[in-house]
């Protein structure tokens, strides 16, 4: 019966801890998971680790880290000039998916930029609507 | 009493077990009045990523998988690719396997695209060929000896529909199984079933 009380109290505390950012942040994440598996993972693989010189991994990227404005544009438009990742050159073209919102992209960004080796924290609508002005 | 039914069950399960270790054999087949004539690959001849040209003869006593698929594919062709990857990195040591795969989109996917295309997948011609030809060729071949839907269509997102099937053909160039490239447990069934093929020798 104690112990029954004790981790009640337990998981109380966690819900009311849970503040609402950490809720928001769970939002884009599950969302973005759901987007992930059905728009990149094809390629990427679920588990980010790419193919061969194919499809570059994003489990772990030197690209990615160094070029988040870049990825949010990637993600809609494609690229086709040569990527370099983690010191290996990639050159088959990706097509971009134009159906993507900019909600979306940012619910895509927040779950590849905090799964695997990423620990980044959320990236907001508000901040890829911005930065994707920037897009060529 | 008892034992003796349990022994019967065991013979009779070991003796179905032994039935499973053969592979089915694809297809329509006829009977010449002597012996039965199964279906066989239609004699095919196509180019691959090193030019060589490739025909049945390329597959003279070797197993081989079959797929078709275009490199610009977005859908489900990556993950045949990864599926068709896992094959040929598990048939390494076994030089009587090799894989085949089609293009579908032959006016895109030339002989210098798919040379490309093997080798950031870093894969080598000696086991693994990347062929294209003559559209309508690749199309029948896929339709009428492979068993495999292949069709242009504009209102799919890339252009083609196609199945993502893996096909499993043997020494004698019948079709011994079917797989669907895209899932992870269908390409086990197909790695343990090259094992059993290859027993048949």
């Amino acid at each position: 019966m104690r112990s029954l009380i004790f981790v009640a109290a337990v998981i109380i505390i966690i819900i009311s801890c849970r503040s609402k950012a950490d809720v928001e942040f769970d939002q884009y994440y599950n969302q973005g998971e759901i987007l992930y598996t059905s728009y990149c993972a094809n390629c990427h693989q679920k588990d980010g680790s790419g193919l061969a010189l194919l499809y570059p991994p994003l489990n772990k990227s030197d690209f990615m880290d160094n070029n988040l404005e870049q990825v949010l544009c990637i993600m809609r438009s494609g690229k086709t000039t040569p990527t370099v990742v983690n010191g290996k050159t990639f050159v088959q073209p990706m097509r971009g998916v134009a159906a993507l919102t900019d909600l979306d992209i940012a619910e895509i960004a927040t779950y590849i930029y905090n799964t695997w080796d990423h620990k980044r924290g959320i990236i907001t609508v508000n901040e890829v609507t911005g930065k994707m002005k920037s897009c060529e | 009493m008892r034992l003796l039914l349990t022994v019967l069950a065991i013979v009779l399960f070991s003796s179905c077990k032994q039935k499973e270790t053969t592979l089915p054999i694809y297809g329509n087949r006829d009977f010449n009045g002597k012996d039965t004539l199964y279906h066989t690959i239609a004699p095919f001849s196509f180019v691959d990523q090193d030019s060589a040209v490739i025909t049945n003869a390329t597959f003279k006593d070797k197993i081989y998988v079959a797929d078709f698929f275009f490199t610009s594919c977005r859908t489900i062709c990556p993950k045949m690719k990864t599926q068709m990857k896992r094959v040929y990195d598990a048939t390494a040591n076994d030089p009587d396997v090799k894989l085949l795969s089609h293009t579908i989109d032959p006016e895109y996917d030339t002989v210098g695209l798919l040379h490309n295309y093997a080798y950031m997948l870093g894969v080598t011609s000696d086991r693994w060929h990347f062929v294209t030809g003559v559209r309508d060729s690749i199309y029948k071949i896929a339709q009428t000896s492979y068993l495999s839907t292949t069709s242009k269509d504009s209102t799919e997102p890339d252009g083609y529909i196609h199945s993502g099937a893996f096909l499993l053909i043997d020494k004698h160039q019948r079709i011994r199984g079917k797989y669907d490239g895209t899932r992870e447990a269908d390409v086990d069934r197909l790695l343990k079933d090259i094992e059993t093929l290859r027993k048949e020798g």
